[in-house]
């Protein structure tokens, strides 16, 4: 007897999920779905940022168990969503990654960015980006790759 | 095909996995049957460990079980060092917190937490010593008792500077202190380890710089032949130093997989990365300076302490810290007079272990403000003092006082050009006039020379246990024509299987798409020391093009063959081996030659074929030396002691760049980390040890709106010295970041007579140093 249903790049789940069971590991271990990056578990550094229902959330710090009957979608299922891909050639072209821990929480921030604010400046796009941490790129690869995105689509 | 060798700034061939979120890291691995582990951990900084007491069930491993494995010992000849010796888990004693007491194995690392729940440690507690002075005291609590006190080296620089500095007319003394700080790799330390019966081997999978020396260390650890270890490096969450030493941690989970016969996998959490891995940069020291009128620096006197923890880390040793400071603190200046004392200290922290520039950062910074502090005792600007005091580029070569040889370079250029980018004397405009915020305006100035490409003769004269030789690598051609490149370096975040990849297309003609890099592999790789100390460009660059070329000279022949010309008129180019009169051939044709069709070579041919493995070290291998210079411009918040950085240029030269955007790339980050140096980054302990920054809530990590647009000028002068004229540069940009900002920050204090010399500069050290300046002006007043 499944303890949840819930969908996830898609497909429906239904999984056993003792209460302590977070949605990183639920999508990490479970479903061997491993571009969901684990950086503190304590919330703080985005690499785990998945969406849920469309909205970034960070899936060390959700339990699995309250996301029964929810729309998950991490990485590996925006791999053709067109935002995504302009983001991903775009960071490329600026260097917005090097050693691409934080690279998979950083690209689905990025996208809320891009589809939520396409008015974003560089200043404002630091402050939507401040709760993804970079250890190695000093982020200004990052800033000009979202940016670069709004701009394009801007027209 | 367009020039993509070296000096083009093509976009990184490892990107795409990542951005799928492809990345192969050691936490993505899973194996049948696998366990994982959770550690028991001090609770206490110091104490005796009076008794264990088991869980009933469960699979829980103590220092009794592991009584086979030798402690982690550490040689290095120098005077005055003694080795220390670390048990895989701890036995007598505790010696910091977070130190590992016992290992739990269960199928999760959930179920691995609740068995390590159910082990019971009874301690005695002991008195911790934290800091310096509390260590060095002769009542001093010893960490290690078969010591006769808590020094583990003395290093000493001496020499008779004392007339000179005596008969000197103007005289400088500075304390200076850098808290300790976490690397923080958004990836922990990770590793899996299983025995594979079919090679006879220990497979360990570890987030790991490098690899070939790891493992040494378990041949060291398990008593097991080198040739029965493969140690596999796949991607890694970032390094900056953390993941270049061996730890009990990994050593122990080798150890379980072999007993268990079964894959053990372990990956460090945050919390036990800020708590146990607490373990850089804590330097502190202080500075006499004794210059002209002018501020000419005459004689330079330092005398410094590193606060190394509990351990001396293998292979370089707690001692590698002060060797490395006293070497450089002179930096880029003509200091013909000058003496350092160290000593490096136990104390009941984690082991301090070399993070990005080991200790340059803290060398700088002492350096750094003492230049400014010149300054301000001369009535001169910071910039005046330092261009008086800059070697030349009319004198390069430089012999330094410490006996390094600057190769090239030119140190005053470097600052005109970044002050110019600044427009000071805007500034200073800006300064003068009052603002509606408030705010104090300061322009700081660091400036350094860094030590690259540190090969054998460097450590050779330090008598480290594994120190870096020929670099080797292999190259080979597919039979279809493409390159095989395999290093013994490993790449993780540097952007090597480009760069590299560059280096071959520099010397065969082919297109960095087709040049395939393996690294970070024991089993396909060429023996190498690893990545770290900014020399993996310089030497596994060098040896990849020797490599290329030898394969070059193998490919000619059958080149020659093929288009019916001479060898010596073969070239190559587009990808293609080149002929007279514009004859070409593909590699792919010299590829089905010898591999596939071997019945139509050439009487004559090399059957050593077309795989080679080819070495470099720079006939002079004293090094190449990268330089810099930061500016900072800061506005300070009197009331909340806040710093925003409104402008920050950085005139970068690490001699030829392979690839300018991935160079660019190394100086940003690395200076967003100093930024967290200068600013943020503090490890805090309580009074008995206990640390408080233990989540990324308390440990600062500087995020996108912390980092400002950071302004790069680069320029390349080409080391004489190298291949390629390549300089290092992963570690640069973390350098001078603390003592650019604290120089900034104090230029806009100065009114206040406010004059830090503590990193980082939190509100909370603004804030009282303002308080104690204006106490100190309201005592002084009548």
């Amino acid at each position: 007897m499944p303890d949840i249903r819930l969908s996830v790049n898609g497909e429906a789940i239904e999984e056993s999920a003792e209460a302590r069971l977070t949605l990183a590991d639920l999508l990490r271990e479970r479903l061997h779905l491993t571009a969901t990056h684990l950086g503190c578990e304590q919330g703080v550094c985005g690499a785990c940022t998945v969406l849920v229902d469309g909205v970034p959330v960070r899936s060390c710090i959700r339990f699995a168990a309250a996301c029964d009957g929810q729309a998950v979608q991490s990485l590996e299922g925006l791999e053709h969503d067109p935002v995504m891909e302009a983001l991903r050639a775009a960071f490329t072209r600026h260097h917005a990654l090097q050693c691409g821990y934080c690279t998979p929480g950083m690209l689905i921030m990025a996208r809320d960015v891009v589809l939520r604010l396409p008015d974003a400046d560089p200043a404002r796009i630091r402050l939507e980006m401040s709760g993804n941490l970079c250890r190695c790129t000093g982020y200004l690869g990052i800033i000009e790759a979202i940016h670069a995105v709004i701009l394009a689509r801007r027209g | 095909m367009s020039h993509k060798g070296i000096g083009a700034s093509i976009p990184r061939k490892e990107d795409e996995r990542f951005l799928k979120g492809r990345g192969e890291y050691v936490g993505d691995l899973f194996r049948p049957g696998l366990l994982e582990v959770a550690f028991v951990r001090s609770p206490h900084a110091h104490a005796r460990i009076l008794g264990i007491t088991r869980p009933i069930k469960g699979i829980v491993y103590t220092a009794a079980d592991l009584a086979a494995v030798p402690p982690i010992r550490a040689q290095i000849n120098l005077p005055g060092y003694r080795a220390t010796e670390q048990p895989i888990l701890a036995d007598r004693k505790v010696l910091f917190v977070g130190q590992s007491v016992a290992m739990c194995l269960a199928k999760s690392r959930a179920l691995a937490e609740d068995l390590s729940e159910e082990v019971g440690v009874d301690y005695e507690e002991l008195p911790p010593v934290l800091d310096v002075a509390d260590a060095l005291r002769p009542d001093a609590p010893r960490l290690h008792e078969d010591r006769p006190d808590n020094l583990l080296s003395v290093l000493n620089a001496e020499a008779p500077i004392d007339a000179i500095a005596a008969a000197a007319p103007v005289h400088v003394t500075r304390h200076y202190t850098n808290a300790r700080q976490a690397m923080a790799p958004l990836e922990g330390r990770a590793i899996l380890a299983e025995w594979n019966d079919r090679a006879d081997q220990l497979v360990v999978h570890v987030g790991h710089q490098n690899p070939h020396v790891f493992r040494a260390a378990l041949a060291i650890a398990l008593n097991l032949e080198e040739r029965r270890i493969r140690i596999i490096a796949p991607d890694i969450g970032g390094g900056f130093g953390y993941k270049a030493p061996a730890y009990p941690e990994e050593i122990a989970v080798c150890w379980a997989a072999m007993k268990l016969h079964r894959p053990v996998r372990w990956i460090e959490d945050r919390f036990e990365h800020l708590t146990a891995g607490a373990s850089a940069r804590e330097i502190s020291g202080t500075v006499h300076a004794h210059a002209d009128a002018e501020g000419r620096i005459l004689a330079l006197d330092v005398d410094f302490a590193v606060n190394i923890g509990a351990y001396s880390f293998w292979p370089h040793t707690g001692a590698f810290e002060a060797v490395q400071a006293i070497g450089i603190i002179p930096g880029p200046y003509r200091i013909r007079h000058y003496r350092a004392r160290s000593k490096t200290v136990l104390t009941n922290k984690p082991p301090q272990t070399p993070y990005r520039a080991v200790a340059r950062p803290a060398a700088c910074f002492m350096m750094e403000l003492t230049i400014d502090a010149v300054a301000r005792a001369v009535g001169k600007e910071p910039h005046e003092v330092r261009a008086l005091n800059l070697v030349s580029a009319a004198e390069m070569p430089y012999a330094s006082i410490t006996g390094k040889l600057y190769d090239s370079g030119d140190y005053p250029a470097s600052l005109r050009s970044a002050l110019s980018a600044i427009d000071l004397p805007a500034w200073r405009l800006k300064q003068a006039a009052p603002r509606a915020d408030g705010r104090a305006i300061g322009v700081g100035i660091a400036m350094y020379t860094e030590h690259t490409g540190i090969s054998t003769n460097t450590f050779g004269t330090m008598g480290i246990a594994l120190m870096p030789g020929y670099e080797q690598a292999n190259a080979r051609l597919t039979p279809d024509g493409d390159i095989e490149v395999a290093m013994g370096v490993q790449n993780h975040g540097q952007g090597m299987e480009t760069t590299m990849a560059q280096v071959a297309s520099e010397v065969l003609g082919i297109d960095p798409g087709r040049v395939r890099l393996l690294h970070g592999d024991t089993g396909l790789t060429p023996y190498s020391t690893g990545t770290y100390a900014s020399r993996a460009m310089v030497m596994n660059g060098g040896a990849v093009a020797a490599a290329c070329e030898r394969l070059a000279e193998r490919m000619r022949p059958l080149a020659a063959h093929l288009m019916q010309c001479a060898a010596h008129e073969v070239g190559f180019s587009g990808g293609r081996a080149t002929g007279p009169g514009g004859a070409t051939v593909g590699f792919g044709e010299i590829g089905r030659l010898w591999y596939k069709t071997p019945n139509e070579l050439p009487p004559g041919v090399d059957p050593a074929g077309l795989d080679v493995t080819a070495g470099y070290r720079p006939e002079d291998d004293r090094g190449a030396f990268s330089y810099s210079t930061h500016v900072a411009v800061v506005a300070v918040d009197r009331d909340f002691g806040s710093v925003e950085i409104l402008d920050y240029v950085v005139a970068d030269d690490c001699g030829t760049r392979v690839n300018p955007m991935i160079v660019d790339g190394q100086v940003l980050g690395g200076t967003a980390q100093g930024i967290g140096t200068a600013l943020y980054e503090e490890c805090l302990f309580d009074a008995s040890g206990q640390p408080k920054s233990v989540t990324l809530a308390d440990y600062i990590l500087p995020g996108p709106t912390e980092i400002p647009a950071i302004r790069l000028l680069p320029t390349e002068t080409p080391s004489p010295k190298t291949r390629f004229g390549i300089k290092g540069v992963g570690e640069g940009g973390a350098i001078a970041p603390a003592p650019a900002l604290l120089n900034a920050i104090n230029d806009a204090l100065r009114a206040d007579g406010v004059e830090l010399g503590a990193a980082p500069a939190t509100p909370d050290r603004i804030l009282a140093a303002i308080e104690i300046a204006r106490g100190a002006r309201a005592g002084a007043a009548p």
